[in-house]
């Protein structure tokens, strides 16, 4: 072979090894990088090109009922640290070390931390949420000084961000719920709809250069945040605040232990009108517990670490061990404490419902036919079953009784007897049906299940025992939105109807997107036994073991409870109780049924009817009025609201008007002398509470006189203004509302009468009166 | 066997043909011996040439003008200079197109001189960027010594391939003087350092030695003294320690690097990112988004990477086909010069843009590691171009004498 041919040949085959090889090596490896890796490179690199800024949305309002603000969101800013711009070396370390001192300073951070959160390599730590205006300034400042002293700019940047304020502070805490410190809600309404509330955080993506600067070329991409819905609850801040006004003072009179909750609702549509579990917490500050928690928390000691299991003997231990015990104990009661003001009673804690079942008890036997008004039950004190006795709280014992009389005395005795004649499996079926074995489904978090009788693994499967105890509301747990939803049941006409606290889901806009509507689950009782159950509990609330109940003016249902707890829980050696009312108005259609408990009051008195009842009686008074539910007052009912005047004549103008106010009348003292002579109304004038009474000292009763206006057309409210105006007091009767207006009045207009003088005008109105 | 005597008859006869052909008539065959067999450079290879000068100007300053724009406030600026350069370049090639090659013969030794004295002229120079010692500089205007020292090996090995091809066969001859040039002139550039330079000498070299004829017996012994140490560096761990220290070589995808590792392979992840980020077809001419100051220096070693971007997977292999068909030509023009010292000289030449083509995107797509490895006709740099051109002037020149249809 020549040389040449051997070059030739040794030539081509470079060429096939340069071309081949070398050519495909390099032609595969970029096949590769660009199809196969490409997505995953190409991510990274949009990754870094562009600036992807967050744009907080802005959580939804809550709303009560009214459209009074309940929670709302405003701006705060969110400090955002791009370490990776920092120089290398010794210059970029002097930028951290600056940075982080500054950001200790104006953020009140650990500035130790923050040199490590520098050293990152990344674009984006965040530094502080929920900083305010001040703080912001503050942080402009040093981005500027930054910018002078080392010509960077992107190392930090403000964001939007949102903070919750809670206008009302505590107001129904528990509903509300409260926000955390990345805007979730972590308690009620504000977790359950969360979603709805946060809405859909937007982003700026922009791109930039490898230096942080906007590209030459627009590159700009502004997807907005889309701000989250607001709700309307069917909460209303005036009910509510009425409630815990009421519910509050009665906790620190009962020295109540367990807290206290009232919910009331409408007994139709299911809506929650106030939902109180005082004491709560304020949503505003959630982390810090109340002052009494607090001082408790403080007295702990070497005791306390004996009593709750820390260590057998403190004094085994150093004292560094101690403190540090202490320490561990206190910090634990405290996140215990804080918990336990977070959980909703009303929803989440289980009671045993005591008397106030019987209405259900009763309801059930009604319904099966198993009673009628020829039934007797007899009531000897206490109730003998195998080996146990059962006491009556009368230990007289009541003697014969119908089925009503059962209920009017709350008789356990008698309803043990009601409770054999349903029987265990209808009463299981029946106690199923109100839907104590189910949640209710409020949208609420954090509902329990009940505590029914098992036994060999079978739920509802009671002894005979058991359902003596059931038949009171004894040895089952339930919650207090279990009772109340089945009291509504009661009153209703049987309808089991899902309760809820959210009305309305609204856009940020305003508009509509979700109406929240009645859920209709069941009927369990028809509509007579409801009616008849109605009834019996008027006559109860009027006249039987729940007339402390009784709310003057209005027809009010009811039934007291006071279950025993089997815990001692202020550790007296005796076992506490839980005292409850359940009632409802106008008993004749019911529409509004509230639900008042207090765990474990230890004040002395226990008993629903005297601790609860009242407590219903003052927050109904209120509420009924400012819900229009329509007065109707019978010619009884009219002789307690209008008393009759007082003599006051012959006493002494002092006395008279202390005696006049002790009656509840306002005083209007004329003349100069110091006796009174005559008065106007006179002695034994039914005259409303609160009207005035004139005292003559003097002899010009005679001449004194007033033209009487008209006052027809007018509303109570107006007339009540006229009236004080003039002088006179104005006897309402008719069906009196604050839609309905004055017809006639007794006495006609121009007519001259003495001053006091009581005029009584008739309503009528467009509300419902039977 | 052709002998000398052969070789001179041949050489006769051509001028007596040169001869006739001028005296026929008074009137010259050829007049202007542009595209002639025999006396013409070969159009199809300035064809391919051109283009790819063309293209490489084009997306050197599609990738270079962001950085001139933020960095010295021109975007036209290393477009003006490289633009000069080219045509000062096309100056030199053409001229140097004219120069007959078998002047460089008796240039072989002194160029060889020449870049022995540069290297040691850097290493007693001040140092660069890095550390490093590798240019020589004239005002403005500089040159790496490892530039010399290729051409000088290149034109060494063909001038000793083909002065002694009938002896190349023995280990005297053929292995020892090239083993001996390229040894002296790695344990230099070791000094610089200059580790990728060494690798290129060393396949120039090689690839010299092969085609001069050498026994395969040498190579294959040589490659198997190189796999002993390559295993037994690995066995050591010593080899695994070296690739770490390679500025991060292999690791630039890995995502928990610490700082100073993330620096050192900033420049390959960002090649990597423009490489990926074409895809298929490309972000379009002009639209890479990499060579925003994220890729440092995207005009020079790196820009093939923004080609990459720009024009995706089918335009880089566009290029690179026109890269294979210039090797192509160059090895067919060498294959049929006249002479076996143009046909070596050719080869090497040919060759050496052959593997700088790939040995850059092999850096590129982190397969070696970032060790600055220009790309022919694309990357930013006076010298390199020059260089470059003169190489390109030295293969015309070889292909005046190629026996081939040059249009």
């Amino acid at each position: 072979m020549g040389a040449n041919q051997k070059l030739r040949r040794r030539t081509v085959w470079l060429l096939v090894i340069i071309l081949a090889l070398g050519f495909g090596a390099v032609i595969t490896r970029l096949a590769f990088l660009q199809l196969v890796q490409g997505e995953e490179l190409q991510r990274r690199a949009i990754e870094q090109q562009l600036s992807d800024t967050p744009i907080s949305a802005k959580r939804g309002t809550i709303y009560d009922t009214n459209g009074k603000i309940l929670a709302q969101s405003a701006s705060v800013w969110h400090v955002v640290m791009a370490p990776a711009y920092f120089d290398d070396g010794p210059e970029g370390d002097e930028q951290r070390a600056f940075v982080a001192k500054r950001l200790s300073e104006i953020l009140k951070l650990d500035e130790k931390e923050l040199l490590e959160e520098t050293k990152q390599n990344t674009y984006y730590v965040s530094v502080k949420r929920k900083i305010e205006s001040e703080e912001k300034e503050q942080i402009l400042k040093l981005k500027e000084e930054l910018a002078e002293k080392y010509q960077k700019s992107g190392i930090l940047s403000l964001l939007d961000d949102y903070k919750r304020y809670y206008p009302y502070n505590d107001l129904a805490s528990s509903v509300i719920g409260f926000t955390g410190s990345e805007d979730q809600g972590l308690s009620g309404v504000e977790y359950q709809y969360n979603d709805d509330l946060s809405g859909t955080p937007g982003r700026i993506v922009s791109a930039q250069n490898g230096i942080q600067t906007e590209m030459p070329f627009d590159y700009n991409q502004n997807i907005g945040a889309i701000d989250g819905n607001s709700l309307v609850l069917t909460i209303d801040e005036t009910v509510q605040s009425i409630t815990e006004k009421y519910m509050k003072q009665a906790v620190i009179d009962n020295d109540v232990k367990e807290r206290g909750v009232c919910v009331i609702m409408n007994v139709n549509n299911g809506e929650v009108l106030a939902m109180a579990t005082v004491n709560g917490f304020n949503p505003n500050d959630p982390y810090t517990i109340n002052k009494d928690q607090k001082e408790e928390i403080d007295k702990i000691d070497n005791d306390y670490l004996i009593e709750h299991e820390y260590t057998e003997d403190p004094s085994l231990l150093s004292k560094e061990e101690r403190d540090k015990l202490i320490t561990q104990a206190k910090n634990e009661a405290e996140s215990a404490a804080l918990a336990r003001n977070w959980r909703n009673k009303a929803i989440s804690d289980t009671y045993y419902p005591g008397s106030v079942f019987k209405m259900v008890t009763l309801s059930m036997a009604l319904e099966e036919g198993v009673v009628n008004k020829d039934s007797r039950f007899v009531c000897t004190g206490a109730f003998q079953l195998y080996d146990d006795t059962i006491h009556c709280h009368n230990t007289a014992g009541h003697g014969s009784q119908t089925y009503a009389e059962c209920l009017l005395n709350s008789c356990n005795p008698g309803f043990i007897q009601i409770g054999q004649l349903v029987g265990k499996e209808k009463f299981w079926n029946y106690y199923q049906a109100f839907g104590f074995s189910e949640k209710t489904g409020i949208d609420l978090p954090g509902e329990s299940d009940d505590q029914f009788f098992i036994h060999d693994g079978v739920e509802g499967n009671m002894l005979d025992t058991d359902l003596a105890v059931a038949s009171f509301g004894q040895n089952f747990s339930i919650t207090p939105i279990q009772m109340i939803t089945a009291a509504s049941a009661v009153a209703n006409g049987g309808y089991i109807v899902q309760p809820h606290v959210v009305k309305q889901i609204l856009d940020a806009e305003g508009n509509v997107v979700k109406n929240v509507s009645t859920e209709t689950k069941r009927q369990v009782i028809s509509e007579s036994v409801s009616k008849e159950m109605c009834g019996i509990l008027e006559e109860n609330a009027t006249t039987g073991s729940g007339s402390n109940g009784y709310v003057a003016g209005y027809r009010v249902g009811g039934k007291t409870g006071t279950s025993e707890k089997l815990i001692d829980v202020n550790g007296d050696g005796v076992d506490d109780h839980i005292a409850s009312f359940c009632g409802f108005s106008p008993a004749n259609n019911p529409q509004y049924i509230a639900l008042v408990f207090f765990d474990a009051p230890t004040a002395g008195n226990y008993y629903g009817s005297a601790v609860a009842a009242p407590v219903f009686v003052s927050i109904m008074s209120e509420v009924l009025p400012y819900l229009e539910v329509v007065a109707q007052y019978t010619d009884d009912e009219a002789n307690n609201i209008n008393v009759a005047a007082g003599p006051y004549t012959g006493m002494s103008a002092e006395d008279a008007i202390k005696a006049v106010e002790g009656d509840g009348f306002i005083a209007v003292l004329k003349g100069e002398g110091t006796t009174v002579k005559t008065q106007n109304p006179p002695t034994g004038t039914l005259t409303p509470t609160g009207g005035t009474i004139v005292l003559y000292t003097d002899d010009s009763a005679a001449t004194d006189v007033v033209t009487v206006p008209n006052f027809t057309g007018y509303s109570v409210s107006d007339c009540n203004y006229i009236a004080a105006t003039y002088g006179l007091n104005v006897s309402v009767t008719g069906m009196v509302s604050s839609g309905s207006t004055a017809v006639s009045q007794s006495v006609p207009e121009g007519s001259e009468v003495t001053p006091g003088t009581v005029i009584t005008l008739t309503f009528t109105g467009t509300g419902i009166a039977d | 066997m052709t002998s000398l005597k052969d070789i001179s008859r041949r050489r006769i006869a051509e001028f007596k043909r040169e001869r006739d052909a001028s005296s026929n008539g008074g009137r010259r065959k050829k007049k202007f011996s542009l595209l002639s067999i025999g006396k013409g450079i070969d159009i199809p290879f300035i064809i391919i040439m051109l283009a790819l000068l063309i293209i490489g100007i084009t997306m050197m300053f599609s990738a270079s003008y962001p950085v001139a724009f933020y960095e010295i406030g021109d975007s036209y600026y290393y477009l003006k200079r490289q633009l000069i350069f080219a045509v000062i370049g096309l100056v030199i090639m053409f001229a140097v197109s004219f120069v007959d090659y078998h002047y460089y013969h008796r240039f072989a030794a002194i160029i060889l001189g020449v870049s022995y004295f540069a290297l040691v002229l850097v290493l007693v120079l001040p140092s660069q960027a890095g550390g490093v010692h590798r240019w020589i500089g004239f005002g403005a205007f500089g040159i790496q010594a490892s530039e010399i020292s290729k051409f000088a090996i290149i034109l060494f090995m063909a001038h000793w391939g083909s002065r002694y091809y009938d002896k190349m066969g023995t280990l005297k001859y053929g292995v020892l003087p090239g083993a001996a040039v390229f040894g002296s002139t790695a344990a230099l550039l070791l000094l610089e350092p200059h580790y990728s330079c060494i690798v290129i000498c060393a396949m120039l070299t090689v690839i010299m030695m092969f085609v001069s004829g050498i026994k395969i017996k040498w190579l294959a012994i040589g490659a198997g003294v190189l796999a002993v140490i390559i295993i037994l560096l690995w066995v050591t761990g010593a080899l695994t320690y070296a690739m770490e220290r390679m500025d991060g070589w292999g690791q630039a995808l890995n995502d928990d690097l610490d700082r100073d590792m993330w620096n050192a392979t900033w420049q390959t992840r960002n090649s990597l990112y423009a490489i990926g980020s074409g895809g298929l077809f490309g972000l379009g001419l002009g639209q890479s988004r990499q060579k925003y100051l994220y890729l440092p220096e995207p005009q020079n070693d790196f820009i093939f990477a923004i080609v990459c971007e720009e024009l995706g997977l089918v335009g880089a292999v566009v290029i690179l086909l026109i890269f294979a068909l210039l090797v192509w030509r160059g090895v067919i023009i060498s294959l049929r010069a006249r002479d076996r010292f143009g046909k070596l000289l050719g080869i090497g030449l040919i060759s050496h843009i052959g593997l700088q083509v790939i040995l850059n995107i092999l850096v590129i797509t982190d397969w070696l590691p970032n060790t600055g490895i220009s790309l022919p006709f694309f990357s930013y740099g006076g010298s390199s171009l020059l260089t470059l051109m003169f190489e390109m002037g030295v293969i015309l020149s070889v292909s005046r004498t190629s026996n081939i249809e040059k249009s």
